[in-house]
């Protein structure tokens, strides 16, 4: 600012026109830099903004391509905290201490230019304490830096906590469990309050020592330099020159408390958002050109096994088996005998090994991923929906289609009259802001939308185990006709439904215990046949007709 | 047959909480919401009050310090030696003068080093109070807000499940989490604007004694920035709203997409929905430079003010002072004074954003801390007898979730102490909301529930709760351990009882199968738990409270057999010698319970036990046979 050269004009001693002029000249700097600061804090803080996009951007692509194996590392909860809080942190060093750098780079760089230029003996006696003021700085950066990491982390605490103990509200008030969880959430709320405090006290001794350490040189600079001037040694011009330097040059030191933490907080964003980033994709998309543009639906399973990472255990052991052209194949067997992984295998939802694996005479790691999964419709055996009306939800891979080919894969699903019993029908938005729908609703809408893709291959992972036994037999009659001779993999633990199948498959701890039709299994008089005795007999695994629910104490 | 679960609930519980966003009022400065916030810093007042005056010493102790460098150093030692002439126009010293003649006599010292200690003196006083001001202030604040958030948990805690009929979690929590952030922000800058005041009341002060015209010229800045102030929040208003709304839409995408990232990949939509996501996060980037825009005019507004106020300063009051000749300390001082003005409000502007923020905040806390919905609690409450007999009794009772949709009609049944009852009947019943209601989650007006001949609505609900055991579908695992999750805080519940009750619900086995058995920590929501593993486990935790009714609501989930045989059987043992009444949805269930209760659209079609029904030939006889039919279809050419 002008203000220190002024004032030094002043003690020179010259009369009030000179003021005049100084304060005309003052104003046309403040125009000056009115527009440049306003332009350069344009200009950094749309770079904050530009470059929150950016990391955004980029963490939504990364986790685009991530499997199971990382999402189990990181929780849906902890990649918001990451993707919200972290970027946030990143900004603020952008827009906040990027100003803070240039000040800290060359104000000092100036006043220690017009210190020696003026008097280098009483500059040197402030450099002892640039040392002290470094080491210190560096050490409580650390001090930040830990207790940052420290507050992150309750803070990702503190968000799970109350996203689990809301997600579960009904059980906790069904169990009278209000008083034990707000005992348990007064823990992490004030365990975040001390780490939070932590950081605070280390914030301000940063902002105790620092100016303290300036004012330290201050003091000699101003005892010293004082008595230089009272023995002539030096005018008192210069040592007020001087003093206004040494301000020029210990403001940026006493905000370098602030710069620290926001450089410490970035640092341990980076690293979380790094996590994200920097994480492989888990499935390479490494596509041969031999591959068949259309598959055709025919499997041949070599010899595959496959262990999960970090597993001691293989999922599968040696299966071999091929599957014609349009067979429709069921697979039965217990929790944990491997059926959902094997059906992840076939569109490479986990990490498929080369050689295990064959569509129509190719590797399927050899197909392109998009190929892959579009022509081989996967429905699981999770039914999730989005938010969003029924129709995009049925038609999702493809938003444009018509509404007549939406109708009728619904038709195909047993979905008709649950839709039209919606005013807005189609366009019903279902999930958390709209229409609550069943777990049968819910199981048809995702097997709609596995319907309506017409694909080559069709996996049903367990799919309909909240739908009544009667609408089942509906929609496998109806999916016979329209499969036609395309190929049909489905996973069930019901006989009624796996008897429709042209051969069913039974997995037993990784293993191919069984291949055959419904009738050569029953003859054969093992697994299978056992299975079905008990499903039988007991009335066990089949659900009452009709009475079929899936209306809890929670809207499901 | 419809399938829908009714979610439309009572007239008064009826409202879109996600609308509330749109509600919020977004008012320029609303009072208020200070008063509000500071009920919760009212207990630590004293705190509060003893960090106002640390920062006032400390400020004092800033001040201070530069008096001393202006007035005592350079005037007092330094030209005071060298030239004789006084000054016409005396800028205060504040004493600091007369204290450093005073050091020079007691310490014996040469002016230079008494002002050298006094120098020091302020500054390590400043050092440490100022250290100890941020302490407690800071310290005022967590506590303050964390008080705050328990409250808020607490009262989220007491809303009824009805109400979380309708609401997203993701957007309850954010109030909890970072609402409460932004009020720290907002309340740790206002605690540090205090002390920037301090050096601008001495300044004005002393400028004001110096002279009165100037400091007038100077004041009419202050409407100035009071009305730019008003303008730029004006302005910017909708579009600091529009840049909250895309920031909400960012986030609830990218949750969404996480969620549902297999049905994603396996649709072949990541590209898609990467460009979904990129159009809000532009429109968001487009919003977010017009708010900088405005928000850096202001900025830069308020910056040019203070240079404005600097120039009236030298204008108008150097030049005269200095036509009288000021001392050159005096000088000093006054440029430094013209900081101390300046610079509060530099502060206040850039403080604003953070404010403004604070305030969008401020408000959905406490509208979700003025959430009202709850269940009718007893004025005068009822004791349930120590030990429950386990008669439960539903009188006439008429229940609709709205005035229009009955969906209990005159509901009446008596389950005898021990006796099991099953509920059978379609989707859409009304069997739920029968558990429902005993559970006391809903008021009701038509009728009367009794457990051992008292009304469960002349109890607390909270007490209704504790002493039924209710087992639902949806299974939450809270976070702990296996064994946390049996107990659930219950003191009556020691290990030993827990595992009994796993060994007895053939938990124990599966447990014991985990890394660390019994103290295996589970993950959110039980994700490393099985369907049929998490389902055992409920009815470890039931059977471990031993309550003296059971409400379960089986789950329909697919389960493999074996599994299924084990939860047939430890259910069996669960409801041996307790009143249970089950929505059942397996055959074998309901041959276990003594009496079987069909729903029909609301009403009760048929009650008796299931041979007596079966003999009735009527809806569960009908239902029955449909289940037979299905398996002689089975043991076609393979009858046993």
């Amino acid at each position: 600012m002008g203000i220190d050269e002024i004032a030094l004009q002043l003690q020179g001693g010259e009369g009030p026109h000179t003021v005049g002029a100084i304060a005309l000249i003052s104003m046309s700097c403040v125009v000056g830099r009115f527009l440049f600061v306003t332009y350069a804090r344009r200009m950094i803080r749309r770079a904050g903004i530009a470059v929150a996009y950016d990391l955004r951007q980029a963490v939504y692509g990364a986790v685009q391509h991530q499997g199971s194996e990382f999402f189990s590392h990181i929780g849906v909860g902890d990649i918001m905290t990451r993707a919200i809080q972290d970027i946030a942190l990143i900004q603020r060093l952008i827009a906040n201490g990027s100003v803070h750098f240039i000040i800290i780079i060359y104000a000092p760089l100036f006043a220690i230019t017009f210190m020696s230029w003026k008097s280098p003996a009483l500059t040197m006696l402030i450099l002892p304490v640039l040392p002290i003021l470094f080491g210190y700085a560096w050490w409580i950066s650390r001090e930040m830096a830990a207790t940052s990491k420290v507050v992150q982390e309750r803070l990702s605490d503190l968000s799970a906590h109350v996203q689990e103990n809301l997600s579960g509200i009904r059980t906790v008030q069904a169990m009278a469990q209000e008083e034990n969880e707000i005992a348990r959430f007064w823990q992490t709320n004030d365990a975040y309050g001390v780490a939070f405090y932590r950081q605070a006290r280390v914030q301000s001794l940063m902002s105790a020592w620092m100016p303290l350490f300036a004012g330290i040189a201050q003091l000699v600079i101003l005892v010293y330099g004082g008595k230089l001037v009272l023995d002539d040694e030096m005018s008192v011009g210069d040592l007020v020159f001087f003093l206004f330097c040494l301000n020029m040059l210990l403001q940026p030191i006493r905000m370098a408390g602030m710069f620290i933490t926001l450089v410490q907080r970035a640092i341990v964003g980076s690293r979380r958002l790094g996590e994200i980033l920097e994480a492989e994709p888990e499935i390479a998309d490494t596509p041969t050109r031999k591959t068949p543009d259309i598959i055709t639906g025919a499997f041949e399973l070599r010899d595959l096994s496959f262990t999960y990472p970090g597993a001691s255990e293989p999922s599968l052991k040696s299966l071999n088996l091929v599957i014609e052209h349009g067979e429709s194949i069921g697979i039965v067997g217990r929790v944990g005998a491997g059926k959902s992984t094997l059906l992840k295998l076939f569109t490479r939802m986990v990490d498929t090994p080369k050689g295990v694996l064959y569509i129509d005479g190719s590797d399927v790691c050899d197909f392109p991923l998009m190929q892959l999964r579009s022509q081989v419709a996967q429905v699981l055996q999770d039914p999730f929906l989005f938010g969003e009306p029924l129709r995009n939800n049925i038609s999702y891979d493809e938003p444009g289609r018509r509404i007549d080919q939406v109708w009728s894969s619904a038709d195909a699903a047993a979905l008709r009259g649950t839709i039209e019993s919606f005013p807005a029908q189609m366009e019903t938005v279902v999930g958390e802001r709209g229409v609550t729908l069943s777990g049968g609703q819910k199981q048809r809408t995702t097997l709609a939308r596995g319907l309506i893709r017409e694909a080559p291959v069709l996996i049903l992972d367990d799919c309909f185990s909240s739908v009544d036994t009667e609408t089942e037999e509906h929609i496998l009659g109806r999916l016979k006709t329209m499969r036609g001779d395309r190929t049909t993999i489905l996973v069930s633990h019901r006989v009624s439904t796996l008897r429709h199948c042209d051969r069913i498959v039974v997995l037993n701890e990784g293993e191919i215990a069984e291949v055959g039709s419904h009738e050569a299994l029953l003859r054969a008089d093992r697994i299978y046949a056992e299975l079905e005795r008990v499903q039988t007999q007991s009335g066990d695994r089949s659900q009452l007709d009709d009475l079929s629910t899936d209306e809890g104490l929670s809207p499901a | 047959m419809s399938e829908t679960v009714p979610t439309i609930k009572k007239p008064a519980l009826r409202r879109d909480h996600s609308m509330f966003e749109a509600e919020l009022s977004g008012a320029v400065l609303n009072v208020h919401l200070f008063v509000r916030i500071l009920h919760w810093l009212k207990p630590y007042k004293l705190i509060l009050a003893l960090s106002g005056v640390l920062v006032l010493l400390s400020s004092a102790c800033t001040v201070l310090m530069e008096v001393v460098i202006s007035r005592v150093l350079v005037d007092y030692i330094i030209t005071g030696s060298q030239s004789q002439d006084a000054p016409q126009v005396e800028m205060p010293d504040l004493y600091m003068i007369d204290l450093t003649r005073w050091l020079e006599n007691w310490l014996e010292m040469e002016p230079i080093y008494a002002a050298g200690v006094l120098f020091f003196v302020l500054m390590i006083g400043s050092t440490i109070v100022g250290h100890w001001h941020r302490l407690t202030l800071v310290s005022a604040i967590v506590h303050g807000l964390r008080d705050l958030r328990q409250d808020l948990f607490a009262h989220l805690e007491a809303r009824p499940s009805s109400f979380y009929d309708n609401v997203a979690v993701g957007r309850v929590m954010t109030r909890v989490t970072n609402d409460v952030e932004s009020l720290y922000e907002m309340l740790r800058g206002m605690g540090s604007l205090v002390g920037e005041f301090v050096p601008f009341f001495v300044a004005l002060g002393i400028m004001l004694s110096t002279s009165v015209e100037m400091t007038l010229v100077l004041l009419c800045l202050v409407p100035v920035v009071g009305g730019a102030t008003y303008l730029f929040r004006q302005a910017s208003r909708e579009t600091f709203r529009l840049v909250r709304n895309t920031v909400s839409a960012l986030n609830q995408n990218l949750q969404e997409n996480l969620s549902g990232m297999q049905v994603v990949q396996l649709s072949g939509r990541e590209k898609r929905n990467l460009e979904g996501y990129t159009r809000i996060n532009k429109t968001n980037r487009r919003y977010e430079y017009r708010s900088i825009n405005l928000s850096i005019f202001y900025g830069a507004f308020n910056d040019t003010l203070a240079s404005i106020g600097l120039g009236i300063i030298i204008w108008y009051g150097a030049g005269e002072a200095l036509q009288q000749e000021m001392s050159l300390g005096g000088v000093i001082l006054f440029t430094r004074f013209m900081t101390m003005l300046f610079n509060p409000v530099v502060a206040l502007g850039e403080q604003l954003n953070i404010l403004f923020r604070a305030m969008a905040s401020g408000e959905r806390i406490f509208q979700a801390l003025d959430w009202d919905e709850q269940i009718h609690e007893p004025e005068t409450p009822a004791v349930l007898p120590e030990r429950l007999k386990g008669h439960v009794e539903f009188r006439s009772v008429d229940f609709g979730y709205d005035a229009e949709t009955q969906i209990l009609k005159d509901v009446s049944v008596v389950v005898e102490p021990g006796k099991r009852l099953a509920i059978v009947g379609p989707t859409g019943s009304g069997k739920s909301t029968m558990i429902r209601l005993l559970g006391r989650f809903y008021d009701f007006d038509h009728g009367m529930i009794f457990v051992d001949g008292v009304d469960v609505q002349d109890v607390f609900s909270s007490e209704v709760r504790r002493r039924i055991g209710v087992v639902l579908q949806d299974f939450h695992i809270f976070s702990g351990t296996i064994l946390d999750n049996i107990v659930l805080g219950n003191p009556a519940v020691t290990r030993e009882r827990a595992i009994e009750a796993a060994k007895t619900v053939n938990a124990h086995a599966f447990i014991l199968r985990q890394e660390n058995g019994y103290d295996t920590e589970l993950v959110e929501r039980g994700a490393n738990l099985s369907q049929g593993q998490r389902q055992l486990l409920a009815f470890a935790r039931v059977l471990a409270a031993d309550p003296e009714v059971l409400i379960l609501d089986e789950a329909t989930a697919s389960i493999d057999t074996e599994t299924e045989i084990l939860i047939q059987d430890g259910l069996r043992k669960l409801m041996a010698g307790r009143t249970s009444i089950v929505i059942a949805h397996r055959l074998q269930t309901i041959q276990e319970c003594d009496h079987v209760l069909v729903l029909h659209y609301g009403e009760v079609k048929e009650y008796g036990s299931h041979e007596e029904l079966l003999a009735m030939k009527g809806l569960y006889s009908t239902l029955h046979e449909l289940q037979f039919q299905d398996v002689s279809l089975d043991e076609d050419g393979y009858a046993s």
